[in-house]
């Protein structure tokens, strides 16, 4: 632009125009003499001239929109505020509001983020028959999905409410067992809890008051189970167990047994079981084993094959809500056996070479001919509201990859207990605890195990891509899902196969990543940021989350329990990983479209503004004389047009919460950036260059004659102020076309800026101090408002300039409407029926809906499908019908713009 | 008593005579046109004598050459009075940078007690002495000068009150006389009357509210009288002033005027078209809404159900 006009103000200046006085004593910026001079220096003149289409104001707007944003907003949503700990979201900095809009990953941790680290004793399987009768929040999706109505279980009031056990079923505790068909096995099942396992005891010895120490969480469970079904184990010496065991023998009757413990055949990774041989106090000896369900179904003995096929079918169902589950078993020991056995065990145990190889080795001789009594259920209890978040956000198109130090297993189980995984998924398992590769460390060789591990991974990942590739295409094909630890990670991290990483981990709908270091987090939360080129966000709690925080673009920190580290590393600190709905889906994407809107805003203000000065340079001899008075020019942004704008940043509000929540699928809008691509700047600069032209044109052709009775003529500062006060008043209500929801705060900015111009035209133009040297803006407005054709053209302008506007509302809306806009036609009449009743009333409506696109899809389990988890926190009612009573909300504006287009042609 | 009986009567009886003889004190709404009527004469060409034709710009700055000129104008409707004389000027650049800051608003409001004339460049001094009123606009005032004969009697020319009333009480001193002004080798435009304060100088006044455009009206005078329809206006001018250096056009314009100003099509048409247009689209609409209707809300077009119902 700047180029045009100079180029132009050096072809145009001559010595012919002898008014300028361009013979004698001419600045170099007039000298026709040296034309290329002149083009610099009125190039230098036009940058200055045209600097108001840079925004400086908007970073001071956006900074003021993104600070109270997450100060005001974030930080005191109640929706994220966590009453148990009293901990309220805390916006730790204000600059990436806009960024939570267009979150395509989330990296989360699991133990603290997504489960509490808390072991609950669940449900149990005891001679084929299930006990407890809870519900895991993957089964009440389930159920919900399925149209049953989820019953809450009615917790009688003296079932036993204890941190550790969660199960309550009336046919167990309190010696009910005894009652039961198969209370033999109820018994063993109870004892092996009891006795079978590492646990001490600590602090007094009663019920109440003592405390296990375990080496892992799941241990203490059960024993705390066994506690409470009347086997309370309560001290342990080195060779012996002593259990309080009520019930045993009979009803009500409490005897304190002591069992004797002659091997302890501990836990490890490869033998996934643990054993304990022990002698009753009768002289029995028994061996009590648990373990993980394939390798205590391979060593079974023959027979009952009806209990453990019904064992195994409870075990899947148990697994597929996400519960940990265990296998006990036992077996009746012949002394002569067992002594056989011992010694062997002995030699075992002091043997100086492979100890621990040897001792396996003898275990196996002993643990076969189990018999199975049934399993347990241990639910690795999540955060609150983990599951549906985690639906909820995957609806709305984020990835959800989960990187945890925990084992392959756990992690497999909590992605199950989080519906991250389920088993209509294609799921891809890299995984370096091979057969084989384990064959290649037992050699101990590292630069061989390195080659051979890097070669297994390669080739998995290879075999996984090709077999993945086929169901890229395809888009009603299964969801994708992806394992790998974090030895397979290492090499899969290296540079030649990290493509081929990469291209799977981002075609799976989830990705779950166990046994990583957390450099590893970093490395993986990097790989995507850099490779997929999207948001990326982390969330963690613990220290080991830092490096993947800080590797992040948005980095979430869970407050609250664990250390401080993750919170100080954070942009956003939230006391809970279901607060990740409300801050992505309804902050974060209100602040993107906002900061969307008032980014274009800006743009289009600046562009319609400084292009009516341009079109003014054309008719001024390209000199570089200002059309707007100084004052003008530099209130522009900072008074007239600003504070609306700012308004809009803040209250702007396309729907309503819930209904953001509700349909999740809005939020990929934001990810695919559809507010802020070149078309939606294109149309932008077009309608300003449109205005700027109305503008301009139509003011200048109204002025070509005189405007009132006297027949007096208007100067250039009387047509520049007209100008400006049709830019003024046209942008600022064009402003309300773009708004969705308007506010009371909405009509007065725009009014009070309209306002502004005005009194400060009146003020500046009236009063002249002996420091204003120039005269030019005297008295103008008042001889402007003395004549008729100035309200004529402030009423014809702006509407002649919002016209074009206006019909690409209508058509953008009638025709292309975007998806925000079709949800809130279907919820305008939801201001109608305040409260609750109305929110209900549609959700019922969608129901049948629903079904249909369900049997289509032809998915039982499809998880796009499911809803209704949206309304599950209390008080968004109340919140709705408070809100209501405040703002005019989106859906009013929306009617009254559609009636409007039957009345537009009246006002003109 | 009597008297002020009588005087009621009389009263009520001229109101009733008022009445009864039709004729009550009334308003009468007479519907006139609100035509505005606009001649436009162009004269910078015809008014140079034909010998001069091929090199205006040596005719023009001539002294010795006489520049009176006589044009014609018929007035072609009835012309109410007052009728607004205009001069039109066309590709004069008065809004360029350089022109439009070489004023002195100081120096116009308080002469030549105010010193710093620096704004003023390049005509700020002559041989030393301030000029007042200093600067390019006042150096290049507009100086032909018109009168108007209908039928051998001259058209009295009002050609007071012709700046706006804010410029003339606060803009120009009422104790400033020209002094010094065109007094310099290059004569710009036309000469002031140093007996008269620059408040009364209109022409100086009008001159110097620079126009927004490079081509603009200026407001001469006023005609007091009606013209009627078929008359001929002798014009006999003074062609004095130099637009044919930079090929400027010179137009005489009579002109009356409503409460919306001028003549001016272009407001005319802007309101139709703005007014039809936004009628069409109202049709448009509403036809468009009973025969297509989109219904509301309707999630066909929610991208994730077009989704599912596709596959």
């Amino acid at each position: 632009m700047c180029l045009l006009g100079a180029m132009g103000s050096g072809i145009f200046i001559d010595r012919k125009y002898f008014y300028l006085g361009l013979r004698q004593n001419v600045e170099d910026q007039f000298n026709p003499s040296k034309r290329f001079l002149v083009i610099i220096l009125t190039m230098l003149t036009l940058l200055t001239l045209y600097s108001t289409i840079i925004p400086i104001s908007l970073y001071v707007s956006i900074e003021t929109i993104k600070f109270i944003q997450s100060s005001q907003f974030i930080n005191k949503d109640l929706n994220m505020y966590h009453a148990e700990t009293n901990t309220p979201a805390s916006a730790r900095t204000s600059n990436l509001n806009e960024e939570l809009g267009q979150v395509e990953y989330i990296f989360s941790d699991k133990t603290g983020t997504l489960t509490r680290n808390l072991m609950e004793f669940f449900k149990c399987s005891i001679g084929g028959e299930i006990y407890g009768i809870g519900m895991t929040e993957i089964e009440k999706g389930v159920t919900e999905r399925k149209g049953i109505k989820v019953q809450e279980v009615q917790t009688s009031n003296d079932s036993v409410q204890e941190k550790g056990f969660n199960f309550y079923d009336g046919r167990l505790l309190r010696g009910a067992w005894r009652n039961e068909p198969n209370h033999d096995a109820c018994k063993e099942f109870f004892r092996c809890l009891a006795i079978c396992h590492t646990v001490l005891p600590e602090g007094e010895e009663s019920p109440a008051k003592i405390k296990y120490q375990a080496a892992s969480p799941d241990e203490a469970a059960l024993v705390l189970a066994a506690k409470n079904f009347g086997f309370f184990f309560y001290r342990r010496t080195p060779s012996m167990i002593y259990v309080r065991e009520s019930h045993a023998e009979r009803m009500g009757k409490t005897q304190d047994v002591s069992y004797e413990i002659l091997n302890v055949l501990e836990f490890n990774s490869t033998r996934k079981r643990q054993s304990v041989v022990c002698r009753c106090p009768d002289g029995r000896l028994v061996l009590y084993c648990k373990g993980a369900d394939t390798v205590i179904y391979e060593r079974l003995g023959s027979g009952n094959d009806d209990l453990n096929k019904a064992t195994r079918d409870h075990l899947e169902q148990f697994g597929s809500a996400g519960l940990r589950t265990l296998c006990l078993a036992y077996r009746d020991l012949a002394p002569d056996l067992y002594e056989s056995w011992n010694e062997k065990f002995i030699k075992a145990k002091s043997s100086l070479r492979d100890r621990e190889k040897k001792l396996d080795e003898v275990a196996e001789l002993i643990e076969k001919e189990l018999i199975l009594i049934g399993a347990t259920a241990i639910e690795d209890k999540l955060q609150e509201g983990v599951p549906s978040c985690i639906q909820t956000l995957s609806r709305a198109g984020i990835k959800i990859w989960v990187l945890t130090g925990d084992k392959m297993e756990t992690a497999i189980n909590i992605a199950y207990a989080c519906n991250l995984l389920n088993n209509e998924m294609k799921q891809f398992i890299i995984s370096s605890e091979t057969d084989a590769i384990r064959e290649v460390e037992e050699r101990g060789d590292q630069t061989e195990i390195a080659c051979f591990i890097k070669e297994d991974v390669k080739k998995q990942l290879k075999q996984s891509l090709d077999e993945a590739s086929q169901y890229f295409c395809a888009p009603s094909g299964p969801k994708l899902g992806l394992v790998i630890d974090g030895k397979c990670l290492t090499y899969a991290l290296d540079s030649s196969l990290r493509i081929m990483l990469l291209t799977l981990g981002l075609n799976c709908a989830s990705v779950v990543c166990c046994r990583v270091s957390p450099l590893q987090k970093a490395q993986v939360t990097s790989l995507v940021k850099k490779g997929a080129h999207k948001i990326t966000l982390s969330i963690g709690d613990g220290a080991n989350d830092v490096s993947m925080i800080q590797a992040a673009h948005i980095g979430i920190g869970i407050s609250g329990l664990e250390g401080m580290q993750a919170v100080m590393a954070s942009d956003f600190a939230i006391a809970q990983f279901r607060f990740l709905e409300d801050l992505l889906l309804v902050h974060g994407r209100w602040s993107y479209i906002r900061l969307c809107k008032v980014v274009m805003y800006f743009f289009y203000k600046n562009l319609a503004f400084t292009l009516t000065q341009f079109w003014f340079t054309f008719n001024t001899g390209f000199s570089g004389q200002r059309f707007y008075d100084d004052w003008f020019q530099s209130l522009y942004n900072v008074i007239f047009t600003a504070l609306p704008v700012i308004i809009v940043g803040l209250f702007d509000k396309d729907i309503s919460p819930p209904l953001s929540k509700k349909y999740p699928e809005l939020y990929k809008e934001g990810i695919r950036n559809k507010f802020f691509k070149w078309r939606v700047v294109a149309i932008w600069a077009f309608f300003s260059i449109y205005q700027s032209l109305v503008f301009f044109y139509f003011i200048s052709a109204f002025s070509s004659t005189s405007q009132d009775r006297s027949g007096k003529m208007f100067g250039l500062w009387d047509v520049s102020t007209m100008a400006f006060t049709c830019v003024v008043v046209t942008i600022n209500l064009r402003l309300l076309m773009m708004c969705n929801s308007i506010t009371r705060w909405h009509c007065i900015s725009v009014g009070g800026s309209i306002l502004v111009w005005f009194v400060f035209i009146f003020l500046y133009s009236g009063i002249t101090t002996p420091l204003d040297r120039n005269e030019n803006m005297y008295w103008v407005i008042y001889i402007l408002m003395s004549t008729p054709s100035f309200y004529v053209t402030l009423l014809l302008v702006p509407v002649a300039a919002l016209l074009v506007d206006f019909l690409y509302l209508c058509v953008q809306r009638w025709f292309f409407p975007y998806d925000y806009q079709i949800i809130q036609e279907m919820h305008k009449d939801d201001i109608h029926c305040t409260g609750p009743q109305g929110v209900l009333g549609s959700k019922q409506q969608l129901i049948p809906d629903e079904e249909r696109s369900n049997e289509i899809s032809q998915l039982p389990r499809e998880v796009s499908k499911h809803s209704g988890f949206a309304f599950d926190s209390p008080g968004y009612e109340s919140f709705f019908a408070s809100q209501s009573g405040k703002y005019v909300t989106p859906n009013a504006w929306d009617v009254a713009r559609r009636a409007s287009i039957r009345h537009k042609a009246t006002p003109k | 008593m009597a008297d002020m009986n009588r005087e009621r009567h009389r009263t009520r009886e001229t109101a009733f005579y008022l009445f009864t003889q039709q004729s009550l004190p009334a308003c009468k709404p007479v519907l006139t046109p609100g035509w505005v009527v606009e001649i436009v004469d162009r004269y910078d060409t015809e008014c140079v004598p034909e010998a001069f034709r091929i090199d205006k710009i040596s005719y023009i700055q001539d002294d010795s050459i006489p520049k009176n000129c006589s044009r014609f104008m018929k007035v072609h409707k009835y012309m109410k009075a007052p009728i607004y004389i205009y001069y039109q000027l066309d590709n004069y650049y008065q809004n360029h940078r350089r022109y439009v800051k070489s004023r002195s608003d100081k120096q116009l409001l308080h002469g030549q007690k105010y010193h710093d004339t620096s704004s003023c460049q390049p005509v700020e001094l002559n041989s030393g002495q301030p000029i007042v009123p200093c600067g390019l606009i006042a150096w290049s005032l507009f100086n032909d000068s018109f009168t108007f004969i209908r039928e051998r009697a001259e058209l009295k020319v009002n050609r007071k009150n012709i700046a706006w009333k804010s410029d003339r009480d606060h803009k120009f001193g009422k104790n400033v006389h020209p002094f010094n002004f065109q007094n310099g080798t290059l004569i710009g435009g036309g000469k002031l009357n140093p007996k008269i304060p620059l408040s009364d100088q209109e022409d100086l006044i009008v001159w110097m509210r620079t126009s927004a455009l490079p081509s603009f009206r200026k407001l001469y005078g006023r005609i007091e009288e009606d013209l009627d329809a078929d008359d001929v206006i002798v014009v006999n001018l003074m062609n004095n002033y130099n637009t044919y250096s930079f090929g400027g056009k010179k137009k005489l314009v009579l002109s009356t005027s409503s409460w919306l100003g001028g003549k001016n099509d272009f407001l005319g048409h802007a309101c139709v078209i703005i007014g039809s247009s936004s009628l069409i689209l109202a049709i448009v609409f509403t036809l468009l809404h009973l025969k297509y209707r989109r219904p509301h809300g309707d999630t066909s077009y929610l991208p994730w159900n077009r989704k599912s119902l596709s596959g």
